[in-house]
């Protein structure tokens, strides 16, 4: 049953989200395409927006039923198994109508000549960096305290360790996986850990340093927008990193001091981490979403006018991704979700995300010996 | 606020510097107040580094901002400083030209002069 709960959450956390995209990013792009304000409102663009809402409602829901229905026959080890695929249904299905619609705007948009008569300018507001309240980078040097501390702890503690260490816990909170005590294997997890918070400042420092995107369409809802998703985006940010640091933290301790921690608190510790990046990540879309999107209601007087910041369509690639050389920034907010994606002309912005985890990576198959 | 027109034949850098030099003018830039940093200018406008560098370049020539090594493009134009007699005799240079065509499409002096009072309410107005 705790298996069934799992999968429904998630589905219906995924299929919630879904449903939601098209109507909390910015009102000015529809699918990946660009569009001026004054078609935001367009029927056939709402249209396909509701379209779109329908089908991933139906889809989610034939999921969830399925997944009840194959709960009652199939034992657990197969329902986790198939269980765990069923979010990839949804994620599919929204991804294949995002393309099917991105593919129908740009035709419309083609076809009906949108930016006919519209003053295309690049656009920056000289006060938005003073009222820019993204959280400090250096805040992710904070948590680093404890890890260092870990370090140290391990570092004095290793001729007392077994010569076997845990490396994976089953179901019932029972190591059931175990590796050769080495530096490298007692020291994995702080160093996982260390390299993930440099990540985390990389991307803070990143994204503060790339540009604030303003659409002279509409100056004042377009800034708000910006201005919340980057504040909000570095707090979700910054909570991740403590509480990620709890649980490597736990985890650390738990194979330094054994029976520190009851095998349910360990258990539980994941699911905490789990609810806490899930609720962030709503709060973080509802906050952002609100403004400057499909629900902010109808257009301030007078800000339609004949001038829109520049159509950028020929820089995403499929509505997508963002490669525009042009651009300094490494960061920019994304097209088809809330959050931020990355400027893929900028090699730094490669280095900041693919250079940790490729360090993560080659840890791993050094202590447990993948080759 | 600053706009650059991406259909204009003004190249992109030389807008960039008129708007930087009519925020000042209208007093939204004050003596001693940094510019953003190249990168973080760019990003903003969306534009290449190179035009925001050049414009800074430009500025610097013109004698409106200083680069402040570390801190960055310093304002240093004064609206209400005392103008050289060599800067008004550079500034008359470059508008011969302009008054010479003015000139020789038939205006006179009271319609060159509106022209310029135009001009000029037109920058303070603009937000």
């Amino acid at each position: 049953m705790v298996e069934l709960a799992i999968f429904l959450s998630t589905v219906l956390f995924v299929s919630l989200i879904q449903i939601a995209i098209p109507f909390l990013v910015k009102r000015t792009v529809a699918f990946g395409v660009t569009i001026p304000y004054e078609q935001t409102r367009n029927p056939k663009v709402l249209k396909y927006k509701k379209w779109y809402a329908f089908v991933t409602t139906v889809v989610a829901l034939a999921v969830i039923i399925g997944l009840i229905v194959l709960s009652t026959i199939l034992d657990e080890t197969k329902l986790v198994l198939v269980g765990s695929l069923f979010p990839f249904f949804v994620l599919f299905s929204g991804l294949s109508l995002y393309f099917y619609f991105h593919y129908k705007i740009t035709k419309l948009k083609k076809v009906h000549e949108w930016y006919s008569g519209i003053k295309q300018v690049h656009y920056a507001d000289l006060d938005a960096r003073s009222k820019d309240e993204m959280l400090a980078s250096f805040v992710h040097f904070i948590p680093m305290i404890i890890t260092v501390t870990l370090i140290i702890l391990t570092v004095n503690l290793f001729e007392q360790l077994p010569n076997q260490i845990p490396t994976h816990w089953g179901p019932d909170g029972k190591p059931d996986a175990f590796t050769d005590k080495s530096w490298m294997s007692v020291l994995n997890l702080p160093i996982v850990l260390f390299v993930l918070q440099l990540m985390f400042f990389g991307i803070n420092f990143f994204t503060k340093h790339s540009g604030i995107k303003i659409n002279a369409g509409n100056v004042t809802s377009s800034k708000l927008r910006q201005l919340r998703l980057r504040k909000y985006s570095s707090w979700f940010l910054f909570v991740t990193n403590i509480i990620m640091t709890l649980l490597f933290a736990g985890l650390q301790l738990n194979l330094l001091y054994e029976q520190l921690f009851s095998d349910s608190f360990l258990l539980l510790l994941p699911f905490v981490f789990l609810l806490v990046v899930l609720v962030g990540a709503l709060w973080l879309a509802v906050k952002v979403g609100r403004v400057d999107s499909d629900l902010e209601g109808k257009l301030a007087t007078g800000e339609s006018s004949k001038i829109e910041s520049v159509d950028e369509d020929s820089y995403w690639k499929g509505g997508l991704f963002y490669f525009n050389p042009n651009d300094p920034s490494i960061f920019v907010e994304k097209r088809f979700g809330i959050g931020w994606t990355l400027n893929l002309a900028n090699p730094i912005g490669y280095f900041v995300i693919l250079f940790p985890i490729a360090i993560i990576l080659i840890l791993s198959f050094l202590i447990f010996k993948w080759f | 606020m600053i706009i650059v027109d991406t259909e204009s034949d003004i190249p992109l850098y030389r807008q960039l510097s008129t708007q930087i030099m009519e925020a000042i003018v209208r007093g939204q830039l004050s003596p001693g107040d940094t510019l953003p940093s190249v990168r973080a200018f760019a990003g903003d406008l969306g534009v290449n580094m190179h035009t925001v560098n050049k414009s800074y370049h430009e500025l610097e020539e013109k004698g409106i901002i200083e680069i402040v090594p570390k801190k960055g493009a310093v304002i240093i134009a004064d609206i209400k400083s005392q103008v050289s007699s060599d800067h008004i005799d550079n500034i008359g240079k470059q508008f011969r030209p302009l008054i010479v065509e003015a000139l020789v499409n038939g205006m006179n002096k009271e319609e060159i002069y509106d022209v310029i009072t135009n001009v000029i309410s037109k920058i303070y107005e603009e937000d």
